[in-house]
């Protein structure tokens, strides 16, 4: 069926049903020959029904109705495909608020997306204006303090930054997300392996000693990453074990869990969800002093 | 045929029994719910206790468990009195008020169990759909079939409105309920998406409609002016009341969805009908009340016909606030907010809820022939059940109009200024002040309930015969 | 005739009562229901959109049985703050597969219909076991049994089934290959999959 007809359905019908309405109303009100109305019928003891005549007010009050429903629709879609004399749509709607939008703020957020970070951590307004872009888009998984959470998502605070703490790598972080790719160790390495590499990367950060059981199987399995002193590789998201910062736990049985079964910690890319000025706030807000 | 000649009144105590305990079952997960949205961990990870299963179990519950056993009831022990004539079919009555129970009870089970069919207020699933499809025939059948037999000519207005409730409710019943079964728990609508939205709202928007609140007005014209001991105040108005509103109130679905992804003529359609809905909905409210003006001083003595007074201006109070909330650029503010949760209870405690209570203050009395038990707790429940819906409408509305203007407050950069999460965690004291509304307004309704039952213990049905 | 006298005429015949109301109360859905049923607009995908896949299928109805969208909405109303909050406005045809609809009436919690990919699988495998883990003053239940339960496959390839009755395009292969794909898949793997499959398609 095509469209035309329904259009021309929907504007017969609800003109003629209003039109109907509007005639029992004003035949109710006006209409001649009801004098005999009063049946005097008694349904059950006392009750009946009151002889008053409807009140003029509350004709005033639906022809108020029809006649501003009626105004409405011609100014807005409604009857069918009658567009209504506003042309109203709403896609036209929403793109007439962003133009206007884009036309108050854009020149202002280019000149914020091009400026100096020191600038910009310099104004108070605007760093408070990052702390809430943060806590929309950032706060979920990485906290409301930015101090990282569950074990899983860093902490943003302090100096560890498993893909590079520059302010470029900040934001091609934001911008593309990142997918850490450690596998699991446990099938090649077996449960003493596990056990042995996890206590050597335990110590590693207090200088382990090269007899130490684990030594060989993290030079031969771990390095390539996370290099033979441990200081990791932001290339390759390989965070740094010769720290005490430990995202996904610290203690033995986190980091052999880790080993065993590999880590594949995900930031989600937020290019498309950000604009340039969002993200440049971002990463003035996260490298301020 | 001794028997056929009494009123058929055991079916109306049997189900404002039932009512009773829908109420307070139904009210009782509301507050358990509104609990848990202010310590969400009250759950304790059992799924039955979960929010979304038991906010089905409430929305059903005081719907379909409380608000149609009340109507059948009502409407069963009224279609007799003004038709001068004793139910048709009272064993097919029998098994539709029981059926509706038992069915009802199976239904709220399976909710708890997480049947769903993804619909709000149609939660239901298939086979339930099914049963409640045959028993609303049946309840059909019973009601028209005792009109088709009555003694005086003319049907009275109450008849009006709640056949209004059995043909429309039933019409969109099935039309929204059409689904392909998958297994007995699960189906998919025949609808999907953008149709399937307006179908929903269709039903959705006319359940309140056709069920809350012309059902309820039949009550209203049967039980008013009975109590008031006055005639209804105008015929006439009564006429254009019922008939402008079976005609607008089926258009005004789809103010639901403004600014959703629908044709933006079907939103216009909802949005114009709901303000031409405001006359046909205040005509009724002016007739309750220019009945009742006569009678003001049986209001100091009376706590059942305050009820009802109270009902009524909470009645014009949703029904202006709806046609308000449906003006496009009104609807922006509060679509998907707590706004329309209250206003929703602004109907549903201030004006469903408070007209039954003071119709079954009024009612039991009579079915058991004796009187209320102790007028002053009935009192004392007036004072709650007002206190209660107050607090609740104030608590919904300072959440949701802050909600619907933090989520579009703009600071000077174009950046908007609070997170969601933020918004929502400031939500807390009002979510407090909702529970605290709720558990007021349910010891209201548990008193009730006493107050009740022992008016009505051990004391038979009167038996009534047609004069 | 005038207006009393015609009502007179239908409160005087119960037949004709009820003929009355049901033909009054029709227009209205006769107007708005019965013409979005003819067009066909209303109900073809946009061009990306793809029947759910096994998994995303299984989570969704999972969505369902939950009642997520008793708090969660999934309609970005075509509003600037909606936009800038959740991203681009939600469309008709994104929605052709969705039986039934859950574009929601209520937002306790956030809009869904971006929700994918702005967050890992991990943190929604987190966020609906315990929502606290992650969010602290969070006020959405916990959904702990969700991981505990893995997905009924034979269960899902009966929906397919049904759901290609009713017009979404699954293959005899889709179908068979849900077997293998469900296997061992937890349901909140599969609600994970479903929150993921949720943006906007270019």
């Amino acid at each position: 069926m095509p469209f035309d007809f329904w259009a021309g359905w929907v504007a017969v019908l609800t003109l003629s049903s209003v039109l109907g309405l509007g005639w029992f109303v004003f035949s109710i009100y006006f209409g001649s020959g009801q004098e005999a109305e009063d049946s005097g019928t008694v349904w059950d003891g006392n009750l009946r029904e009151g002889a008053h005549p409807a009140p003029m007010w509350w004709f005033w009050l639906i022809l108020a109705t029809l006649v501003f429903s009626v105004i409405y629709l011609m100014l807005y879609p409604g009857l069918g495909s009658f567009a209504g004399a506003m042309r109203w749509t709403q896609a036209g709607d929403v793109q007439g608020s962003v133009a206007a939008w884009e036309s108050r703020f854009s020149a202002k957020r280019a000149e914020i997306a091009a400026a100096p970070l020191d600038a910009l951590q310099a104004d108070a307004k605007l760093m408070a204006a990052a702390e809430r872009i943060y806590a929309r888009n950032c706060a979920a998984c990485h906290g409301t303090e930015a101090t990282g959470q569950a074990n899983l998502f860093p902490n943003l605070k302090d100096d560890e930054w498993q893909w590079g703490g520059h302010p470029a790598d900040i934001e091609t972080t934001i911008r593309a997300g990142r997918n850490a790719v450690m596998v699991g160790w446990g099938g090649i390495l077996g449960d003493a392996g596990v056990r042995d590499v996890a206590d050597y990367v335990r110590q590693l950060p207090h200088g382990a000693t090269s007899d130490h059981p684990g030594m060989a199987q993290y030079n031969q399995f771990c390095v390539a990453c996370h290099g033979i002193d441990g200081s990791g590789q932001t290339l390759l998201g390989a965070p740094s074990l010769a720290d005490d910062v430990h995202l996904y736990g610290g203690d033995a049985a986190a980091v052999e869990h880790s080993i065993s079964a590999g880590r594949a910690g995900v930031m989600p890319p937020f290019g498309n969800r950000l604009d340039d000025m969002q993200i440049r706030l971002l990463v003035a807000w996260l490298t301020r002093s | 045929m001794a028997a056929a000649s009494y009123y058929e009144d055991g079916i109306a105590r049997f189900l404002t029994a039932c009512a009773i305990v829908w109420a307070l079952l139904g009210m009782a997960a509301g507050v358990y719910i509104a609990a848990e949205l202010v310590w969400p961990t009250i759950d304790f990870g059992q799924p039955a206790l979960s929010y979304g299963r038991l906010r089905n179990l409430h929305t059903n519950g005081v719907i379909f468990g409380f608000g149609v056993s009340a109507l059948m009831g009502t409407a069963f022990y009224s279609v007799q009195r003004t038709c001068h004539v004793p139910l048709f079919a009272p064993k097919l009555a029998w098994f539709c008020a029981v059926g509706w129970q038992i069915g009802m009870l199976a239904g709220g089970i399976s909710l708890l169990a997480g049947w769903n069919a993804g619909k709000e207020y149609a939660e239901l699933e298939w086979p339930f759909d099914i049963a409640i499809a045959l028993l609303w025939v049946c309840f059909g059948v019973v009601f028209f079939g005792t009109i088709a037999k009555r003694r005086i000519r003319p049907i009275y207005v109450s008849n009006w409105f709640y056949g209004g409730l059995i043909i429309v409710i039933a019409m969109l019943h099935i039309v929204n309920s059409l689904a392909l079964p998958v297994t007995l728990s699960k189906s998919y609508s025949l609808f999907a998406g953008a149709q399937d939205a307006i179908v929903q709202w269709w039903y959705g928007h006319n359940a309140v409609g056709f069920l809350l609140t012309g059902g309820f007005l039949g009550m209203l014209y049967y039980f008013l002016p009975k109590h008031a001991d006055r005639p209804i105040w105008s015929y006439r108005l009564s006429i254009v009341a019922f008939w402008a509103f079976t005609y607008s109130y089926i258009w005004a679905g789809p103010h639901h969805l403004h600014y959703n992804a629908i044709p933006e003529w079907v939103q216009s359609l909802g949005m114009v009908m709901s303000l031409v809905l405001l006359a046909p909905s205040w005509a009724t409210m002016i007739n309750g009340v220019m009945t009742v003006a006569g009678a003001w001083e049986k209001l100091k003595t009376d706590p059942a016909l305050k009820f009802i007074v109270l009902a009524l201006a909470f009645y014009g109070l949703a029904t202006f606030e709806g046609p308000m909330m449906s003006i496009r650029s009104v609807n922006v503010v509060s679509h998907f907010t707590d706004w329309t949760v209250g206003h929703v209870h602004s109907g549903a405690l201030g004006w469903n809820a408070l007209i039954t209570f003071g119709t079954f203050y009024f009612l039991v009395p009579r079915l058991v022939g004796g009187s209320l038990h102790s007028v002053r707790l009935a009192n004392v429940h007036f004072w709650l059940a007002l206190a209660g819906t107050m607090l609740y409408v104030l608590a919904m509305w300072g959440a949701g109009v802050s909600q619907g203007l933090l989520w579009l407050a703009m600071d000077d950069l174009g950046e908007l200024s609070f997170s969601f999460r933020d918004i929502m965690a400031s939500m807390a004291p009002y979510y407090a002040l909702r529970l605290v509304a709720g558990v007021v307004f349910l010891s209201g309704a548990v008193l009730m309930a006493w107050n009740l039952y022992l008016t009505a213990k051990g004391r038979p049905t009167v038996k009534v015969s047609p004069p | 005739m005038n207006a009393v006298e015609l009502h007179r005429k239908l409160e005087n015949n119960a037949g004709l009562l009820i003929f009355g109301i049901l033909f009054v109360s029709a227009i209205g859905g006769l107007v708005q229901v019965l013409p979005s049923v003819f067009q066909d607009a209303l109900v073809a995908p946009s061009e990306n959109v793809e029947p759910y896949s096994a998994l995303q299928l299984a989570g969704r109805d999972i969505y369902i049985r939950e009642s997520c969208g008793n708090c969660h909405s999934q309609q970005v109303r075509p509003l600037l703050a909606e936009v800038q909050r959740y991203g681009p406005y939600s469309r008709a045809g994104e929605s052709a597969y969705d039986r039934p609809f859950l574009w929601g009436s209520k937002r306790t919690g956030p809009d869904l219909h971006r929700v994918g990919g702005k967050f890992s699988d991990a943190w929604q495998r987190l966020h609906l076991i315990d929502p606290r883990t992650v969010v602290p003053d969070s006020i959405m239940p916990g959904y702990p049994w969700l991981a505990e339960t893995p997905v009924d496959a034979p269960d899902v390839q009966r929906k397919m089934r049904v759901l290609r009755r009713l017009g979404h395009p699954y293959t005899d292969e889709q179908i068979a290959a849900a077997a293998a794909t469900l296997a061992e898949q937890m349901e909140v793997d599969a609600v994970v999959a479903y929150l993921q499959a949720l943006r906007a398609k270019p």
